[in-house]
């Protein structure tokens, strides 16, 4: 009796104290969200407004602020562009790896490690001058090929640990019967891990959208993406809240609805490595 | 023609795939990657033993800028304030994540949700996770103030004083990446074995012994991956800095990448700026393999 009352004792607190954790999480959007439909005199209020009549001013605004819209297109090109090359690279790269023998092979894997490591800096700046020289600065083209730098690693390894998980025997089987590398990798490997593909490919498309670092220093304007364009909004913190928490809820918005339709693919893609 | 054709498949797989092998499916890859992070490391370390600035002449100096920053006192305290940064925010967001993930793993009905909405802040870019803090943690404006008073607590400048200016951007850290802790974590606990536990109630083992002797040592190996791939994270912070005190005041809150950034693209100091980053990248593979080190003589 006495066990029983402590265990619904102690899940009550645990309901209390998640319930708390879900508020500290969700506030500080909630919070962004109401600044970015109050009025200008409402947003800088002291004490702060909890009801107000919204106003969707400054959506409208930074909508046809050409900038940011430009900033948008040019984000949604360069992570769509950057996931293809991935995935393009990345899964003849990571079957290579688990189930063909070439040499280097050790050091190509450690090598895809060790990038992981390094500071984003140390490849921008050779690349920032590399870059003035090809014509590639500021270029969609050229952030999505940057961008390989840290996500077709993480590609490789995330598809590498898919691929494990298929077994040898079906790919003899159909070696057997006469399928070269290629179509086993169609006809066995596509169908098989496909999951393990939309996690990598949703991965890699949250990492491009966010980045800001890269993108900071290699583009400047035609190719500006949506993080530059809402950095912008920085030095004047202290004036346009509006168009701030605007742009920002925007640009959050895509990632919100992956999170929301792919959130097993992504809890997995997580995990994976550090469990496994 | 059928022989021919038999041949000249025979041909193709024997020839082209098998002489080649694995270089024809990872070629492709070390192309790129050969551009994108093979070319710009050897082109730093090379460049770091110049004297360039974007735009002037280009002199060989051997260690001139090793010699420079390594016996200079305000680079190695951007050094430890980077480390002040990481020790801080990897302790906050391991301890923070472990305590969430053994509290959701406890409930039943709603632990998907409740897990889904904490995975939230992963989703957002740093840049857009600063910029928001900046307008929440505002000194005059902001709401955490005015709740801070509301609640009969000092209110802070946040990152307007040097002395509270590092704890908030740890403080924002942790908003944002406790959830990669605590979702990694949930599925550790979630992949450990049940007998262990069956047989500590019947014995009788209260549930702070069963934590410290059962779940700890068994979920060791995904702690340790955990801390290295915050560790790293965090060393390499940029975004949250920028976006927040840009490094002040007074540079206090200075870390090693947004120097490299002040560096190369405020004061064109561009061989200075990669001397920063192989120095930064020795110092983190070094620590990376004494991680490891001590992880293998642990699990011995």
């Amino acid at each position: 009796m006495n066990v029983r009352k402590t265990k619904r004792l102690v899940t009550l607190l645990a309901y209390l104290l998640a319930f708390l954790a879900v508020a500290v999480t969700l506030f500080p959007i909630f919070w962004i969200f109401t600044i970015s439909i109050k009025t200008q005199r409402d947003a800088f209020a002291v004490p702060p407004v909890w009801f107000f009549q919204p106003v969707w001013s400054n959506y409208l605004r930074i909508w046809q602020e050409v900038g940011f819209m430009q900033a948008f297109r040019n984000s949604v090109v360069i992570t769509v562009m950057g996931v293809a090359l991935a995935l393009l690279l990345g899964i003849p790269a990571a079957y290579a790896l688990n189930r063909m023998t070439f040499r280097g092979k050790r050091t190509f894997t450690v090598w895809l490690l060790v990038t992981y490591m390094f500071p984003e800096f140390l490849f921008i700046i050779p690349m920032y001058v590399l870059y003035q020289d090809l014509g590639l600065y500021d270029t969609q083209i050229g952030m999505a090929l940057v961008y390989q730098v840290f996500v077709l690693p993480f590609a490789i390894w995330l598809l590498r640990s898919f691929f494990a998980d298929v077994p040898v025997e079906l790919e003899d089987a159909a070696r057997i019967d006469g399928c070269t590398r290629w179509q086993t990798l169609r006809l066995i490997y596509f169908p098989l891990t496909a999951p393990g593909i939309s996690a990598t490919a949703i991965l890699t498309a949250i990492w491009i959208w966010n980045e800001l670092t890269i993108a900071l220093a290699l583009t400047f304007d035609v190719a500006k993406t949506v993080t530059v364009a809402v950095a912008g909004f920085r030095g004047y913190a202290a004036i346009d809240w509006g168009g701030m928490t605007a742009a920002s809820i925007v640009s959050i918005i895509p990632m919100l609805i992956f999170a929301a339709i792919a959130q097993r693919y992504i809890v997995e893609g997580l995990t994976l490595g550090a469990v496994k | 023609m059928a022989a021919w054709q038999s041949l000249r498949s025979n041909l193709r797989d024997a020839s082209l795939v098998k002489v080649l092998g694995g270089y024809l499916f990872i070629g492709p890859a070390l192309l790129v990657l050969g551009l994108t992070s093979i070319y710009p490391v050897v082109y730093s370390t090379v460049m770091s033993f110049f004297d360039w600035e974007w735009g002037g002449d280009i002199s060989f100096i051997w260690f001139g800028n090793y010699t420079r920053y390594l016996s200079d006192d305000s680079f190695w305290q951007v050094v430890g304030q980077t480390f002040y940064f990481t020790a801080g925010a990897v302790v906050v967001e391991l301890v923070l994540g472990l305590t969430l993930a053994i509290i959701v793993n406890r409930l039943g009905f709603g632990m998907g949700i409740v897990r889904t909405l904490l995975m939230l802040p992963l989703m957002v870019s740093g840049i857009i996770v600063a910029l928001m803090w900046k307008i929440l943690l505002d000194p005059t404006l902001g709401i955490i103030n005015y709740l801070l008073k509301l609640v009969h607590l000092p209110t802070s400048a946040f990152f307007g004083a040097p002395s509270t200016a590092m704890p908030s951007i740890i403080m924002v850290d942790t908003w944002w990446q406790t959830a990669f802790v605590f979702i990694v974590l949930s599925a550790g606990l979630r992949s450990l074995p049940r007998e262990p536990y069956e047989a500590a109630e019947v014995d009788g083992a209260s549930s702070l012994q069963t934590f410290r002797y059962l779940t700890l040592p068994m979920l060791k190996p995904v702690l340790l991956t955990v801390l290295i791939f915050r560790t790293i994270d965090c060393l390499k912070v940029f975004a949250i800095i920028f976006g927040t005190t840009g490094g002040g005041p007074n540079m206090i809150t200075e870390s090693m990448q947004t120097l490299a950034y002040r560096t190369a693209f405020k004061f064109l100091k561009l061989s200075r700026s990669m001397t920063l980053m192989v120095i930064f990248s020795l110092i983190i593979l070094a620590l990376v393999m004494i991680y490891l080190r001590v992880g293998e003589r642990e699990n011995t």
